[in-house]
């Protein structure tokens, strides 16, 4: 017995060898990646993926979205929009001041520097990897992308991240310092984009991805700010301070032009679509026009980057730009709109308006197809959308009352936005019958809207970036996804732009080839703004011509008739203002040409009220807004003295 | 003075061989018979009876009878387990009875330590205990609900109302800003890696809780949120078998529906609010309508716990077993859990110097439909008739602007195989230990603990199509998540345990490695064929979405490798000291190594010779501990730095994955630590009628890990770093008396306990005194809130300074007046106070007026009280907590309930209107923010306060020869009523409704987003229930 105790005891005792073995305290992730996997082939290539799915973060987020639209000529804040991430960009007497705090251009300063380290780690470590150059020069396209945005919204921003002048850093170093504008553009935005103008391919490397055309419009756009912000002709102050060479605008104005016209002579797999319209219709997303867009998808809810389809949260990666730009139709009355999965319709949250102007700018609309391409000009009743399918039944309800007590059936035109004023329009006192305090007109059964009536609660709903989802729209019976994400991929630069850049550097000034003088350049777009494919008022959602491409009318000669001899910085800005409404280019195309205050200084709307109240509102746009304030998080976060960080700030904040 | 004490142990050595010497040659062996009792009459089984000075012994039978050879005037010795031992000396007698009194003070208890076990009187450290049966007192399927209000600084809080949740443990506060502040649990000698709900309270034979440092550092590196040591089960050497049978079953009631408007109640919101047509006569609303949604819905849910037992020992073994079964389902129709669990527990002697055992505690549980929400059912409006014409339910009812899945009771027992949510855990914790007394030196021995534990959890969930959604073609959906734990451990230990004359000496030394490891594989699909598939096979997902998440793949492996020392000493029960070392390597350190030290002394004054003429008082010592420990707070990988992933579609099907630097690596990261001292004074008076302790501590953290934000500009967004201190100060009290002990039939006792925890944040990163985003605020809780807080509602003849306040809100009187309103100091040193101000002067609400609002209780604790007349008792458990605030989420606007606009329905509030000028709630007519009340948060706020009795029981116990005779020895009826009743809560005087929280921050709301998820809130959970329990208890 006792033995056998005695070699039990010495078993257990082993057990102390088997047991100190070091591999205890090793450690080896199996389920993430650290930094260390940067230094393989296949890491690099998923940096530059990576770089793709950032554009996420900032196109199509509503937020910065709305510091580039909200205080322009475009938008102001909506009904449900006063709070400070909208009402203080609009600068009216309301608005509280615009700070470090509360600027919502700090989306780009967010998600900017964590991009370009990244670019830089793929350009560093892409070289040593032997990775081909074109892939590089995606990296590089990027790093100047978000410079030159960087460059217009604050002014000189670090081109050093802790390690050195562009280069991939990885301490975690808590200071600063900004270069001048002038360095950021010769030292980071001129070299790289004019390397990927010289490696990306003509052709995209896979859907979506980067080419030559891109690169050149947006070295050709480079060219042009640079050039304006050389000229500084209303005295804009920058920051850091640095000297400007007017005298070399010129030089700049040439550049941007010639590149621009090089882009339109050598188009490749790019150009214009046929009407206006064309381009902006969500079964024709990702088409010719398109020529860089953050992706997005409707088959894959993982890819797609968002929260789900169902139900969308309201931030990044989520592309919900319609939600802020959509008022809230459904509170119309008699249900007779509901919230619907479709292109004229979405979630509705009311929180940017268009102003009271903004039909008007959109002059000549019996020829200009751009008013009808651009916003919901009809709502159409749709309760039907949500019955149909057994169970779903409403009885007793295919006709409901619309205006002048007369009854109009499912996808009967219930709401009406004219472009112009109406004689014939009677307006009711307060809401009306509409509950809306839209107008009526007699013999007719829907309601009508004119740009007097236009309020911070009723106003033009954006129908070119409207929800699309195409694998919903095919059911006729249900509202498909109307509270979710648009799963569509948001335009950033269009084809159509080339155009503008080159003519607007015509206009300052750049020699002209022949043919492509600063009108020429203009009447190919507004040609094809004349080309109509629908009527007006057409039901957009459901229109077998829109897919089928037959023309509903050809204006072009009239538009090109109408184009005056003498092309001006003003008349550019209108046509702009006309071609690329909504796009989240206005903010920048009044900065950079310095006109913001002029163009937008005031501007008219019913405020909340319903009914003909059209109110002016001034408001105060100063010089130093011109630059955007250093978000206080950074400024925050910097380990410096108090006297450098307030040095660090743009004045004004 | 050695030589001395030497000669005085080998004196007394051979004096007591010779007294032996002596019995055994006059000694007349004799056998003597008899039965021990107790006070009431009772037969004890199992007490030990011994000859003093002879050899062996016996114990009772299950009729508490004893049998042994004893010679005529030796010393009969019977002892029991809480009860004094008595010494009787026999005169000649054959059958000798002996009656044994309860032993109240509780001082030779022993409580469970760590690394080793101590008598209740010696212990220096914090240590607070609790029996298996006075847990029990709670009838719950869950340790930590029956935990709650129990001891003093231990705060249960209640994170989920659905069955089988358990509740959030916090030992003597927070301390921790981002890493876990849960304490480390220990079962049976192993730190324990399962789920806590996985342990059935039936088999827990103690609790013991280590409070402070000088207790828990020899958990060292996990010891700083406290320590919950729980002992199973374990048989008894030379018992009988003894059979138990311990049963429940229950019916259970709402204890209160959500306060919600009925439809005329709704339909006079929206005539004044405006916003809403009174009666939306295009959806299903029907003027007069007052459908009760929740009627609709909820049943009577049920609950049992089956449980049947055995234990018993033979002369070198000892054996407990046990099988149980727990199932509580819910009100809500199909929620509910139920758990299988096996425990058994294996001791056995072979020979003088070798012991092994072996205790195992296995359960299988499954949770069914816990994600059924009830959001819509509160949200209905109640104008709605959910029927058609032909008496058939709508599928989909419509209201002015929101459409939803009509939600009822029995549509959702209809669904089948069209919705469920299932989890099933199976785990099994089994811990192994060999001992082996070191032949010659006296008190020396090793021992081994082996731990192996693994623990399986699968979670699936299937919505079928259309399934609650207003689209009857909704997409199905299948997911499903398997997630497996592992861990083992390894101990070596040393004790020396050895009595020097008036010296006792307590020596561990340890050394110990451990891995654990956890992954997790997760997969979802859209469009699934076939409701019959589930989620088994989403590989026949008909949509391309079929998702393996990176996100939501999990894995973590974890080593740590430590030794420890630790010195007991002991002069007469007087004067005691303990001293503790620990050394921990941990691999999520990169194998950096840190030491614990920990120091307490006890001095017992009771004991000294100037108080003995006090002879009421028992004991009376003092205690006072350092300890340091840390937190391990460091999770895996976490200095190695992370790649961010980005997923991303090149057109509507080119995938891709990209990723990018998201954290850099820091090797330098390094745990929490705390500091903790704490001065203690255990007491008991007159023979333990009166007992108590009273406790002081001071909690010092730093090295706080944060996310601290690097300037964006350095292109990474973040670095994990040991930045910021806290701090917790805290008073305990508890106390325990019989107040009447046995008179006349009569008993009563009750039990007191009463803490409070001070917790406060010292610093913050880069010494700022402020994190307005995670409500952080140097010199306040960490559990605060930043925002606007109500005082009241504009009246009419306010309204000068409103139109100052609140410029433009036109709306005119009965919106929420906040606290603010005028130029503060904060203001003057930011530079915001325009020219001509200053102040104090009154000015337009700013977001200078949020407030910081601390929702940490200012007191807390509970009570026991139990009443005894010969066979009946009636026992009652409360817990009560005052001050703080109280989140209810219904009230505020991330419930979308309290919209006052009609919108949907609402909680049934008591509003402005011109003929009712209150201050409760804003007039559904006024401005509207984010489609809530302006400043609608304001109105989730509620005094914490409250008294909640948690059960009420009322039991029986046979007595009698009847149950001699069918073999019954104990059998006991009780009914027990669960939550009766709720006492001094606004909350609950305001809504009806249980006053605890049932949600984290982030959860049960329509808006999820608006409080941190470590901030618990009332939303709108499964609710609280009243339960009606009957229960028999037999041991046989």
């Amino acid at each position: 017995m006792k033995s056998k105790i005695f070699l039990a005891g010495a078993a257990m005792m082993m057990g102390i060898g088997f047991t100190s073995c070091d591999n205890v305290l090793d450690e080896t992730p199996r389920n993430i990646f650290t930094p260390e996997y940067f230094k393989t082939e296949a890491g690099v290539q998923g940096g530059l993926t990576s770089l793709y799915a950032n554009l996420r973060n900032t196109q199509g987020q509503a937020y910065y979205w709305n510091a580039l639209e909200t205080g322009t000529d475009e938008y102001t804040y909506g009904e449900s929009g006063e709070d400070e991430n909208f009402m203080v960009l609009d600068f009216t007497p309301a608005s509280a001041l615009l700070k470090s705090t509360n600027c919502r251009a700090d989306v780009f300063w967010g998600s900017a520097f964590s991009d370009i380290n990244t670019a830089s780690g793929v350009i560093e470590n892409g070289e040593a990897a032997g990775i081909d150059k074109s892939l590089l020069a995606e990296a590089r396209f990027f790093r100047a992308f978000d410079y030159f945005t960087l460059v217009q919204l604050y002014g000189g921003v670090p081109l050093d991240l802790g390690a050195g002048e562009l280069k991939f850093n990885t301490s975690s170093t808590r200071t600063s310092v900004r270069n001048t504008v002038a360095e950021v553009y010769t030292k980071a935005i001129f070299p790289d984009f004019e390397e990927a103008v010289a490696s990306l391919p003509d052709a995209p490397r896979t859907t979506g991805a980067v080419t030559k055309t891109a690169a050149r419009l947006f070295l050709a756009k480079a060219y042009l700010t640079y050039a304006w912000w050389l000229e500084n002709p209303n005295n804009i102050p920058t920051y850091p301070e640095c000297t400007r060479d007017a005298g070399q605008a010129k030089s700049y104005f040439q550049k941007a032009y010639d590149i621009a016209v090089e882009a339109i002579n050598n188009p490749g797999s790019y150009g214009l679509t046929e009407t206006f319209m064309d381009a902006f219709y969500g079964p024709n997303d990702r088409n010719k026009e398109m020529v860089l867009y953050a992706d997005h998808t409707a088959q894959d809810e993982y890819y797609n980057g968002g929260v789900g389809y169902g139900w969308g949260n309201g931030w990044a990666p989520d592309n919900f730009v319609n939600w802020i730009a959509h008022w809230n139709y459904t509170t119309m009355n008699n249900g007779l709109l509901i919230r619907d999965g479709r292109q004229s319709y979405g979630r509705p949250w009311t929180r940017c308006a268009t102003t009271g102007d903004v039909p008007h700018k959109f002059n000549d609309q019996s020829i200009d197809y751009r008013f009808e391409g651009t916003f919901v000009t009809a709502f159409r009743a749709n309760w039907y959308h949500n019955g149909g399918a057994a169970g779903f039944e409403k009885t007793g309800d295919t006709e409901r009352v619309a205006a002048n007590g007369m009854k109009i059936k499912n996808g009967d035109i219930a709401l009406m936005f004219k472009g112009e004023s109406d004689p014939n329009v009677k307006v009711p006192n307060g809401k009306g019958d509409s509950g809306l305090g839209a107008g009526t007109i007699d013999g007719k059964p829907y309601f009508v809207f004119t740009p007097e009536l236009i309020s911070r609660r009723c106003y033009l709903n954006i129908w070119k970036s409207g929800y699309y989802n195409e694998t919903t729209i095919a059911d006729e019976t249900s509202v498909g996804m109307p509270n979710g994400a648009n799963p569509r991929p948001w335009n950033i630069a269009r084809f159509s732009e080339l155009y503008f850049i080159a003519a607007e550097a015509a206009v300052k000034g750049a020699t002209t080839q022949s043919g492509m003088s600063a009108r020429d350049l203009i009447n190919v777009v507004r040609a094809r703004a004349g080309k109509w494919r629908l009527a007006p008022y057409a039901d957009k959602d459901y229109n077998v011509d829109l897919a089928e491409g037959k023309l509903y009318a050809d204006h072009s000669a009239e538009m090109v008739a109408a184009t005056p001899e003498n092309i001006t910085i003003e008349y550019i800005l209108d046509e702009r203002f006309r071609e690329f409404f909504g796009e989240g280019l206005r903010w920048f195309d009044l900065v950079r040409t310095q006109t913001w205050e002029k163009m937008a200084g005031t501007y008219h709307i019913c405020d909340k009220n319903y009914g003909n109240v059209s109110e002016t509102f001034t408001r105060s746009i100063k010089p130093h807004h011109y630059l955007r304030p250093i978000p206080q998080g950074q400024i925050d976060a910097l380990q410096m003295t108090k006297e450098e960080k307030a040095a660090y700030q743009n004045p004004g904040y | 003075m050695r030589k001395l004490k030497k000669l005085g142990t080998w004196s007394r050595t051979f004096l007591l061989l010779s007294v032996l010497c002596f019995f055994a040659v006059l000694a007349q062996a004799q056998t003597v018979k008899g039965v021990v009792r107790d006070q009431n009459g009772d037969a004890i089984i199992g007490a030990t009876v011994k000859v003093l000075g002879g050899k062996g012994g016996t114990v009772t039978d299950s009729k508490g009878q004893y049998s042994i050879e004893a010679p005529t005037g030796s010393i009969l010795s019977v002892s029991y387990i809480g009860y004094l031992t008595k010494q009787v000396r026999l005169r000649g007698e054959n059958v000798v009875d002996i009656v044994l009194m309860e032993d109240n003070t509780t001082l030779k208890d022993v409580v469970v330590i760590g690394y080793g076990t101590q008598r209740k009187e010696s212990v220096t450290g914090s240590v607070a205990s609790m029996k298996g049966d006075v847990l029990r007192d709670v009838p719950t399927g869950d340790v930590t609900s029956a935990l709650q209000g129990r001891i003093a600084g231990v705060q249960m809080t209640q994170t989920s109302s659905k069955p089988g949740a358990s509740q959030q443990i916090r030992i003597r506060g927070t301390r921790s800003l981002s890493a876990s502040n849960d304490p480390l649990i220990v079962l049976d000698g192993i730190p324990f890696a399962g789920s806590i709900s996985d342990i059935d309270p039936g088999s827990i034979k103690s609790m013991d809780i280590l409070k402070d440092a000088s207790a828990t550092a020899i958990y060292g590196s996990r010891g700083a949120n406290g320590v919950i040591m729980i002992t199973t089960n374990k048989g008894t050497k030379n018992t009988n078998a003894q059979f138990k049978y311990n049963m429940y079953v229950g019916t259970k009631t709402n204890f209160a529906d959500y306060p919600m408007m009925n439809g005329d109640q709704l339909k006079k919101v929206r005539e004044i609010s405006g916003a809403y047509q009174p009666v939306f006569t295009n959806g299903d609303e029907v003027e007069g309508t007052n459908t009760n949604w929740q009627d609709l819905l909820f049943e009577n849910g049920f609950t049992t716990n089956q449980e049947i037992s055995v234990t018993g020992g033979t002369e070198t073994g000892a054996y407990n077993m046990g099988l149980s079964y727990f199932k509580d389902d819910a009100t809500i129709p199909t929620q509910g859990f139920k758990r299988y669990s096996m425990h058994a527990a294996i001791d056995q002697e072979i020979g003088k110097i070798f012991k092994f055992g072996l205790s195992t505690n296995t359960n299988y549980s499954v949770t069914n439909n816990a994600n059924l929400g009830i959001g819509n059912v509160l949200s209905a409006s109640p104008l709605i008739n959910p029927y058609n014409a032909d008496g058939s339910l709508k599928g989909v009812v419509h209201m002015e602007k929101d459409n939803q899945w009509t939600y009822t009771g029995d549509r959702i027992k209809g669904l089948g195989d069209s919705y469920k949510d299932q989890t099933t855990g199976f785990g099994t914790y089994n811990n192994f230990y060999g001992e082996i007394m070191c032949p010659g030196v006296e008190g020396l021995k090793y021992r081994l603990n082996l731990g192996l534990n693994y623990r399986h959890q699968k979670s699936g969930s299937h919505t079928g199509t259309g399934v609650f959604s207003d689209s009857p073609t909704s997409n199905s959906s299948s997911n499903n998540t398997n997630a497996t734990t592992w861990n083992w451990a390894i101990e070596h230990m040393l004790t020396y345990d050895k009595t020097f004359g008036d010296h006792t000496i307590n020596f561990v030394a340890l050394y110990s490695a451990e891995k654990s490891h956890y992954d997790s594989q997760n997969m979802s699909g859209l469009k699934i064929p076939s409701d019959q598939l589930l989620w088994y096979n989403i590989g026949q997902a008909e949509s391309t979405t079929i998702n393996p998440d990176p996100k939501y793949q999990g894995y973590k492996e974890s080593g740590l490798e430590s030794i420890m020392g630790r010195i007991m000493y002991n002069y007469k029960d007087k004067y005691m000291a303990s001293f503790t070392l620990r050394r921990d390597k941990s691999s999520r350190l990169g194998g950096k190594a840190h030491t614990y030290p920990a120091v307490s002394l006890g001095w017992d004054i009771a004991k000294e010779k100037f108080m003995e003429s006090a002879s009421w008082l028992d004991q009376l010592k003092l205690r006072v501990g350092y300890g340091e420990t840390s937190n391990e707070s460091v999770d895996p990988y976490k200095t190695l730095g992370l790649l961010g992933t980005r997923a991303y579609n090149f057109g509507p099907t080119g995938y891709a994955m990209g990723y990018y630097v998201s954290e850099l690596p820091n090797p330098d990261l390094d745990w929490e630590f705390s500091k903790t001292y704490n001065f203690g004074l255990d007491f008991s008076f007159f023979r333990g009628r009166l007992s108590g302790t009273a406790e002081y501590y001071i909690q010092k953290t730093e090295n706080l890990l944060q996310n601290v934000s690097l300037p964006s500009t350095s292109g990474v967004g973040s670095v994990y770093a040991n930045v910021g201190k806290t701090e917790n100060k805290g008073f305990e009290l508890s106390l325990n008396g019989i107040i009447i002990d046995n008179k006349n039939g009569w008993t009563w006792e009750a039990g007191l306990n009463f803490y409070t925890n001070v917790n406060k944040i010292t610093e913050l990163a880069d010494r700022k005194d402020r994190d307005e985003g995670n409500g952080w605020f140097v010199g306040y809780s960490i559990n605060s809130l930043y925002d606007y807080e109500k005082i009241g509602i504009w009246q009419k003849d306010e309204e000068e300074l409103r139109q100052i306040m609140e410029p433009g809100d036109s709306n005119g009187p009965g919106m929420i007046k906040v606290k603010g309103g005028y130029y503060t100091e904060e203001e003057e040193k930011a530079g915001v106070i325009p020219e001509g101000k200053k102040v104090g002067d009154a000015r337009a609400i700013n977001s200078y007026d949020r407030q910081i609002i601390e929702l940490d209780p200012s007191w807390e604790g509970g009570f026991n009280t139990r009443i005894a007349y010969k066979n009946w008792d009636l026992s009652a458990v409360a817990s009560f907590r005052h001050g703080g605030k109280l989140i209810s989420t219904l009230y505020g606007s991330s419930s979308y309930l309290n919209m006052l606009t009609g919108r949907r329905n609402n909680v049934d509030v008591n509003y402005w209107t011109e003929n009712n000028p209150t201050n409760d709630y804003p007039s559904p007519a006024g401005p509207v923010s984010n489609d809530n009340p302006k400043y609608g948060n304001s109105l989730a706020l509620f005094s914490g306060s409250y008294l909640k009795f948690r059960t009420i029981t009322l039991g029986y116990n046979f007595k009698g020869e009847w149950m001699k005779k069918i073999g019954l020895t104990n059998l006991r009826a009780y009914a027990t009523v669960t939550n009766p009743f709720v006492l001094f809560s606004p909350y609950y005087d305001e809504s009806g409704m249980d006053p605890e929280t049932n949600s984290k921050g982030d959860e049960n709301q329509a808006v999820n987003s608006n409080y941190n998820k470590r901030i618990l809130v009332v939303g709108f959970n499964t609710p609280t229930t009243r339960n009606y329990l009957f229960g028999l208890n037999v041991t046989f």
